[in-house]
């Protein structure tokens, strides 16, 4: 009998190296030719990393994962492993704000044009598309739009124009939905989210869903790349070029902690999802609160979509409105036990005013365009017993009507 | 019977499935690996049911990370 780890240990052990000695220079040769497996240097794998990445592949059922320093490495990798200058992405609107300004600045100066559409009109997406459009990238649920795209209308589409649809399933998590299986090419994630779930280490991943058949795709260097390494050929092209040379690993001891994450993620997306239906539901019937968006709610448009698609569960991320931006600030100063933070899917209640903060650079026009109205508040709901937060907004809503 | 593997003659047993290749050559990180059988790619479920037959140049090919062998 053999044990399935090399010293049967039961968790994944943290090689915290930075490179990986041979003992000749020809079997070191023959791991950069890609002849023999190993680790050589931990900006390009690790051990801790790689598992890590089996387990999203296995969590998504895709065909291989690329783990960064970021979700937003991920997405740059991804994205700039597919477009080149001139090209066009349709991106949704509403999505997390710095995706939109990697959007619009980082590619926007290579001449990369981002087209923002109402991601959850398909009629609207499929109007979109130019004969420069290269990809489709849009979120499960927008943050902070709280919108739901009808993810296998948006793969039917992509896969009509032979383009990948790119999905950020953070606010989802492999447990609520597998955008592969609605046709999705490429799953971004920002692990530091829900998959840690207690806020200790930024972390990315991109998933390969194995649904794009890249050696059919218009994006050359990828398909040439199809004839040596088939469904892996993004993969290995982000390894061999693009996220080899951004340089944006990820720390392995940050890799052991979103593996320990992927240990209970199932347990604590059930309470968060709990918790955000309950808490949604009694903002909404209070008169205090102007506004609630959550999609789990049965007057939300996107319910029904939401429901079905992630399997009854509308995550655990709503927003509120106050009807004033003052109002908005003495709610959130005057919350107990839920923390200010920019973060979202840790252990603890978050809230954040998005208008002052992730979206601050853009004008108030632009932010309403974007889905981010001044009295806009951001709530992820954490795991605390559904008491304790419903108690502590409601002492903080009387707070708020002191402002005007 | 004779195969060449990474470009060195090889002797195996006869009738090997790409699969039962892999496990006989003993190759490391099988699930990590990409096979190139005739200088055409297996998907991964064809490893299963390609037979292997006499004088079959086989690259075994590692996408990991260190190597610039994945450049086409």
């Amino acid at each position: 009998v053999s044990l399935p780890e090399p010293l049967g240990e039961v968790e994944a052990p943290i090689f915290q190296t930075a490179a990986f000695g041979y003992a000749t220079a020809e079997e070191m040769a023959d791991v950069f030719a890609g002849r023999l497996p190993g680790h050589v240097y931990t900006r390009l794998s690790n051990p801790t990393t790689l598992a890590l990445e089996r387990r999203l592949t296995e969590a998504e059922k895709g065909v291989g994962t690329l783990a960064t320093a970021s979700g937003m490495a991920a997405i740059a990798a991804a994205l700039l492993g597919l477009l080149r200058p001139g090209d066009e992405i349709l991106a949704a609107k509403g999505i997390f704000g710095g995706t939109v300004s990697f959007l619009r600045n980082v590619l926007g100066r290579l001449t990369i044009r981002a087209v923002f559409v109402d991601a959850s009109d398909t009629a609207e997406v499929a109007a979109s598309f130019t004969s420069k459009t290269r990809a489709i990238f849009v979120e499960t649920i927008g943050n902070p739009r709280m919108d739901v795209p009808d993810l296998s209308a948006l793969g039917a589409l992509a896969r009509e124009h032979n383009l990948p649809l790119i999905v950020d399933s953070t606010v989802t998590t492999p447990e609520l939905v597998r955008p592969g299986d609605h046709g999705a090419a490429l799953v971004v994630h920002s692990t530091s989210k829900f998959i840690n779930g207690h806020g200790t280490a930024i972390g990315g991943a991109l998933v390969d869903t194995g649904r794009f058949d890249w050696s059919r795709g218009p994006f050359e260097d990828v398909a040439a790349l199809a004839k040596k390494a088939g469904t892996y050929a993004f993969l290995a092209h982000l390894r061999s070029v693009i996220a080899r040379d951004l340089g944006a690993c990820p720390a392995p001891n940050s890799s052991f902690l979103m593996l320990q994450g992927l240990d209970t993620l199932p347990v604590r997306m059930k309470v968060h999802v709990d918790n955000a239906q309950a808490l949604a539901q009694a903002l909404a019937d209070d008169k205090r609160v102007k506004a609630v968006t959550y999609p789990g709610l049965a007057d939300s448009p996107d319910c029904e979509r939401a429901k079905r698609q992630f399997g009854g569960r509308a995550g655990a991320i709503l927003t509120l409105r106050l009807g004033s931006s003052a109002r908005s600030f003495a709610f959130i100063n005057a919350l107990k036990s839920a923390r200010r933070v920019a973060n979202l899917g840790e252990t603890r209640t978050l809230v954040i005013h998005p208008a002052s903060t992730i979206f601050r650079e853009y004008g108030p026009d632009d932010r309403l365009a974007l889905g981010v109205p001044d009295d806009l508040v951001r709530v992820s709901v954490g795991l605390e017993p559904f008491a304790t937060i419903l108690d502590d907004f409601q002492q903080a809503l009387a707070v708020s009507q002191k402002e005007s | 019977m004779k195969l060449v593997v990474n470009g060195a003659d090889v002797d195996v047993s006869d009738g090997l499935s790409v699969a039962q290749l892999l496990v006989e050559r003993k190759v490391r990180m099988p699930d990590m690996v990409s096979v190139e059988l005739n200088e055409t790619i297996l998907q991964r479920p064809e490893f299963e049911t390609t037979r292997l037959k006499e004088s079959d140049r086989v690259e075994l090919l590692y996408f990991m990370g260190g190597g610039a062998g994945a450049r086409p």
